[in-house]
């Protein structure tokens, strides 16, 4: 025991206390702060405005959420890889259309076939995501050029795609099982949308951390050269981050294509800088290696009430933008700062 | 004989380092500038008049003033998202500011093309100053912090414009700096600015202690701590300077147009980087040169032209420029591996 | 030892059938970089159960080698024989399934995983994807228990020590079975303790047949373990001698390729006012503590430790580039208050970093911008933010004749010159201006024996010319043959201080472990000792 002690008396480094304490600190930050602030916003706008606390208004924040938690959990396994995917939103757009539009041109063919349609169009739409993120992964993995970069490149390709696909015209006429029965499905009161989501959201989970390829995404965000002489195929697992994404991207599309009943070139416009602050907002760090789901999801549900909050309070919505943009270079601030904290 | 043969040998080998040395600095643009031309020229023959060739140096022009802002930044290894908005922020609040001077150019004309280019220098400046402060001096990531900005400056703009341009601008700041108009007789206000904008950028680069000093921090950040530059003021700065050119963009698309217009700013950010990094400006900082942020507006504006004489759709053309951006990132990295 | 039982000795079969064919056997290998040919017509051969050091300076080749035998780089001309299998393509991947594992100075950990993980990192146990954690974690317990590391399998990496990190570091190389264990400077940042837990592995080890390549600078390790040394000096093969039959000297000399006599000037003495000195100096991170130090002009000081010893942060906190604490800086009798480097260059302190190429050269852009980076605040380069590039291009002409760099070309990227070359581009920017005190970190990293002596004639222009001269020095030679005072610095503070005589090799590895010994018999550690 003794001989322990004065183990650890040699080794533990200097300054170790003091990075133990900003840890802890770090920890309340990322873990105990957001649920906080969360009650404290429920509570002061339970006060302000009685009507968010009605049930229907609360299933809407926890709808509105579980789109942004989806599409948020993707972008966090980009970042987690030390990527970034500007895309994002324009996959959730390009999705939109293809799902709409192979499912119009599907039902020509079969036309009583509904349930064979609608899993061809979905099918569909997950092509096309998968597509832009094999495009933006080999790009990225095997050019090594910045992620940022080639997505902005895909984000133009991806949204003029959509558009042009449209001419920028809602795509409508898909079978109502998918617009209706399924978009506007409710299990006990609750819409599917966040059965399903919570279901991703532990796939991803249980992915990111029983999982070899989630292993790998946090090794090759936290030491690229140590993943790649350990081993780790690291292209092979960068082109799998970014299609992952991109797939989960896509999904939330669909999702959203069914409930708004429509394919619109322009779904998603916001998503992509929404997804990027749910994420920062829930502790993921840009500099790859650290982030986690249940962290994120929790962004995304901070991220919903405070736009809920300005919807009920009757802030314009143009002004949104700007508290996103706002939140966004706060969070990446403070956790700038923390980092620098830590090394130094 | 054999004189001969050596001759035409190290002449080969000496053409061949000629043009991987050309490429090297030049990158492929020129080359493929003039086959683009020749090209759209054999499937469209009015593409090659002198008045098609006219336009096409005129939409460059804008476009080369924008990607000149973008190199500031780019040469520090930094990165301008909120360009393009603060382009539509500038526009609409110069052109308020403008209109309450002189509704419909009734009233102080000279003193409300002043006060709206004040304006549009000022809210230049100051998103360039946040952004600069953010990165700088806060050490965030240049891509977020504009990003954040872009956002930012998006509410702002169609805020205070409620999202519907702005009419009623003086008819002198059109017939001034608008596209109709000319200088001296011969020269378009927008190549002329272009023209000043590019020399005085070169000289500034080249023959100022920030100009080499945004190089040398672009290349290597933490050498020129060590060495002592005040790298932390001149980052900053290059974002001011982008933000401050940005604006001039601005009010020559507001001269342009003739209103202010909340919402020209969202694609010009990937054109401004397509011109720039497909000219030869490296991303990973410290490298372009002003001749590169030329040949790279050129490019995108022959294709833009071109494709529009070709009757391609507009989103088409979205596409393609999205194609053209990760192309030149491509060609980037190759040039970078000839090189070595 | 109870190692035996979690080291799996390497599969019988390879072994019986030819029990003394080498491991390894590498002929004519060649290895080139833009602008260098880092390893040419290379000779290797690995026995097994033998301890093989790869002797040579830094930049020798010594790491492209290992780097080449795990490949991390292939070679590009020559054979690479394992087991008498003729290897091509060979990637880490493939290396480590094969049984070679490195060990690297610069550690291959991921920080943000766990010890655990990192062990396991590219070899997970795992059933179609899905990891086995259990299993895993029972094995990881049994390895770290048999090496007798004291280390906890769910630590993050990140907060670590430089000892722990190099003991995981170990622990990752042993988890799997092994034949070729490479060690590149594994006591570098170890205790003297630590050190001879890990000799003990090695012998264990080489009872199983394991074979060993083991890189080190000292005398001491290579007497304790060395079966063969080979010698590598710029890229080339010296020689390889049987360890019983080779001297100390004789090794030295096979390094440096002449005596000591030819490498370092003499450097008179003429010490006059403290130029430099700082008390009390503690910075934020606690590298740095509590330092009583000074510097005479006239004079060099060296300063010698291990790595992570602090000793280059306190050159660097006194140049602004480390958070300071507490403690005073004082230059030419006047306080330093929040040093930054533009300042201290301006009052006549210049450092120049180890890592020229993280930290001291703008890389693709020309010689003669590098050689102002530091001096564009002189009226000589530039007025009221205008640079005056005439006064810049003489200058520049006139460092290139007077550092002899090559080529003379001052438009050349410095990106194409050679490390001997880069460095004097960087020791330009100290001639440019009127420094007072110089703060060399490992002036001579990575540098050819040539422009290696050239440096330390500089530093003897530089001391018999009046100024102050610190060298910060992981290579022993370079603190005991040219300082005329040095420190031993050890967990941020220093612990001695030698003068003349006193310094010598054995003297200053010494006092590189001194603490551990005073923490051992339980006495308070020592609050400073400089």
């Amino acid at each position: 025991m003794r001989g322990n002690t004065i183990m650890e008396k040699i080794l533990t480094p200097i300054h170790k206390a003091e990075s133990r304490q900003s840890a802890v600190m770090r920890r309340l930050m990322v873990l105990g702060l957001l649920p906080l602030l969360m009650i404290v916003l429920c509570i002061v706008l339970g006060m302000i405005e009685p009507k968010f606390l009605r049930s229907a208004n609360l299933i809407n924040v926890l709808r509105n959420a579980s789109f942004l938690m989806l599409i948020a959990s993707g972008q966090m396994m980009v970042l987690i890889i030390g990527g970034f995917d500007l895309s994002i939103g324009a996959v959730v757009a390009l999705t939109s259309v293809t799902t709409a539009l192979s499912m119009n041109a599907l039902i020509a063919i079969f036309p009583d076939s509904y349930l064979l349609v609608i899993s061809l169009g979905v099918l569909a739409g997950l092509g096309a995501g998968a597509a832009v993120g094999l495009l933006n992964g080999f790009v990225v993995a095997l050019m090594k050029v910045s992620p940022f970069m080639v997505t902005l490149g895909t984000l133009s390709i991806a949204s003029g795609l959509a558009l042009y696909m449209t001419q920028g015209v809602p795509v409508y006429g898909m079978p109502d099982l998918f617009t209706r029965d399924f978009g506007r499905m409710r299990i006990f009161n609750l819409p599917v949308v966040i059965y399903l989501t919570a279901a991703m959201l532990i796939l991803i989970w249980w992915m990111m951390n029983h999982t070899k390829f989630g292993k790998y995404m946090y090794a090759i965000g936290s030491n690229e050269h140590a993943a790649r002489v350990s081993g780790v195929k690291v292209t092979f697992y960068i082109v799998a981050t970014y299609t992952a994404c991109s797939m989960v991207a896509a999904l939330t599309g669909i999702l959203l294509t069914a409930r708004v009943g429509s394919g619109e070139a322009g779904l998603g416009a916001t998503l992509m800088m929404e997804s990027i602050a749910a994420a920062v907002i829930g502790g993921v760090s840009l500099r790859g290696g650290v982030g986690r789901v249940e962290m994120v999801a929790l962004g995304a549900l901070f991220l919903a009430l405070v736009t809920n909050a300005m919807n009920l309070l009757r802030v314009d919505s143009k002004l949104q933008t700007i508290v996103i943009g706002v939140v966004i270079i706060l969070a990446v601030g403070i956790e700038t700062y923390q980092s620098k904290r830590v090394k130094r | 004989m054999s004189d001969q043969v050596n001759v035409d040998a190290s002449s080969g080998s000496g053409f061949y380092k000629m043009m991987m040395g050309f490429f090297a600095s030049y990158g492929f643009l020129p080359v493929i500038l003039v086959f683009l031309y020749l090209g759209f020229g054999l499937v469209e023959p009015v593409f090659l008049t002198g008045a098609n060739a006219q336009n096409i140096i005129e939409q460059a022009s804008y476009l080369i003033v924008l990607a000149t802002a973008q190199m500031f930044v780019l040469l520090t290894r930094g990165f301008d998202l909120s360009l393009g908005v603060v382009v539509s922020v500038v526009s609409v609040a110069s052109a308020m500011v403008m209109v309450s001077i002189a509704p419909e150019g009734e009233g102080p004309v000279i003193l409300a093309l002043t006060a709206g280019i004040f304006t549009a220098l000022v809210v230049g400046a100051t998103a360039g100053g946040i952004n600069g402060i953010c990165v700088a001096y806060f050490g965030i990531n240049p891509f977020v912090v504009t990003l954040g900005m872009q956002g930012i400056a998006f509410g702002l703009a169609t805020t205070i414009s409620g999202g519907f341009p702005v009419f009623g601008l003086p008819d002198t700041l059109i017939n001034t700096l608008g596209q109709g108009a000319t200088w001296f007789g011969f020269l378009s206000p927008p190549v002329g600015v272009c023209i000043i904008i590019l020399l005085l950028s070169h000289f500034v680069l080249n023959y100022t202690v920030f100009g080499r000093s945004i190089y040398l921090l672009g290349s290597n950040p933490r050498a020129a701590e060590v060495g002592g530059l005040p790298w932390r003021r001149h980052n900053m700065m290059a974002y001011v300077l982008c933000s401050t050119i940005a604006a001039i963009g601005a009010i020559l698309i507001t001269a342009r147009t003739g209103t202010g217009e909340p919402s020209t700013g969202g694609g010009l950010v990937l054109l401004s980087i397509a011109a720039a990094v497909a000219g030869g400006v490296s991303l990973r900082g410290g490298e372009g040169r002003v001749i590169h942020v030329v040949f790279g507006g050129l490019l995108v504006s022959v294709l833009s032209v071109g494709m529009n004489l070709a009757r391609i759709d507009s989103f088409l053309q979205q596409v393609v420029l999205g194609f053209v951006v990760v192309g030149a990132v491509f060609l980037d990295r190759l040039r970078l591996r000839i090189r070595l | 030892m109870t190692t035996n039982t979690t080291l799996n000795p390497p599969t019988a079969t390879g072994q019986s059938s030819a029990a003394n064919a080498p491991l390894i056997d590498m002929k004519g290998i060649q290895k080139r970089f833009p602008g260098v040919l880092a390893l040419d017509q290379i000779e290797f051969e690995l026995r097994p159960g033998e301890v093989h050091v790869l002797f040579g300076e830094n930049g020798a080749g010594k790491s492209t080698l290992i780097n080449v035998i795990s490949g991390t780089f292939p070679q590009d001309g020559g054979t690479y024989t394992f087991c008498g299998e003729a290897l091509s393509n060979l990637n880490p991947y493939r290396a480590r399934q094969i049984g070679i594992s490195p060990v690297f100075q610069e550690f291959s950990l991921a920080p943000d995983l766990t010890i655990e993980e990192n062990l396991f990192l590219g070899r997970e146990i795992s059933k179609g994807g899905v990891l086995n954690k259990s299993e895993m974690r029972t094995k990881v317990a049994q390895v770290l228990d048999n090496l007798g590391f004291d280390l906890s399998a769910k630590q993050r990496v990140a907060e670590l020590s430089r000892a722990q990190q190099q003991m995981a570091e170990i622990a990752k190389a042993l988890l799997h079975d092994v034949r070729v264990l490479i060690l590149d400077e594994p006591t570098a940042s170890l205790s003297e303790r630590e050190t001879e837990r890990l000799f003990e592995i090695i012998d264990d080890l080489k009872a199983q047949g394991v074979g060993i390549i083991y890189v080190s600078h000292r005398m001491a390790e290579i007497k304790r373990l060395a079966d063969r040394v080979t010698v590598l000096r710029d890229g080339r093969l010296v020689g390889t001698v049987e360890a019983e039959l080779v001297s100390e000297e004789k090794l030295i000399e096979m390094m440096t390729g002449r005596t000591f006599e030819a490498m370092f000037p003499h450097i008179e003495n003429r010490a006059g006012d403290t130029l430099l000195q700082t008390s009390g100096l503690t910075t934020r991170d606690r590298l740095v503590d509590n330092v009583d130090f000074n510097v005479k002009a006239g004079e060099v000081v060296g300063i010698a430790g291990l790595v992570g010893c602090g000793k280059s942060e306190l050159a660097r906190a006194i140049f602004g580039l480390e958070d300071i604490e507490s403690g005073k800086i004082e230059l030419m009798g006047q306080p330093v208050t929040r040093p930054s480097p533009a300042h201290m260059l301006k009052r006549g302190l210049c450092y120049f970093p180890s890592d020229r190429v993280a930290e001291g050269l703008a890389l693709p852009r020309s010689v003669r911008e590098n050689m102002t980076l530091a001096a564009l605040d002189l009226k000589a380069f530039a007025s009221r933010g205008f640079l005056k590039i005439k006064s810049e291009r003489r200058i520049a002409d006139e460092m290139i004749r007077r550092l002899t760099v090559a080529p003379g070309d001052p438009e050349k990227r410095v990106e194409f010159l050679s490390g001997g070359n880069r460095q004097k581009v960087m020791l330009a920017r100290g001639l440019e201006r009127d420094v007072k005190v110089y703060l060399f970190d490992e002036p001579t990293v990575g540098i050819d024996v040539g422009a290696k002596a050239e440096i330390y004639n500089l530093i003897k222009e530089m001391a018999e010319g009046g100024a102050a001269v610190v060298v910060i020095s992981s290579e022993l030679p370079e603190v005991i043959h040219l300082s005329h005072r040095a420190y031993v610095m050890h967990r941020g503070a220093l612990v001695a201080e030698l003068t003349g005589e006193e310094i010598v090799e054995a003297t200053i590895l010494a006092h590189f472990f001194d603490r551990d010994h005073l923490d051992e018999a339980g006495e308070p550690p020592l609050q400073d000792a400089g």
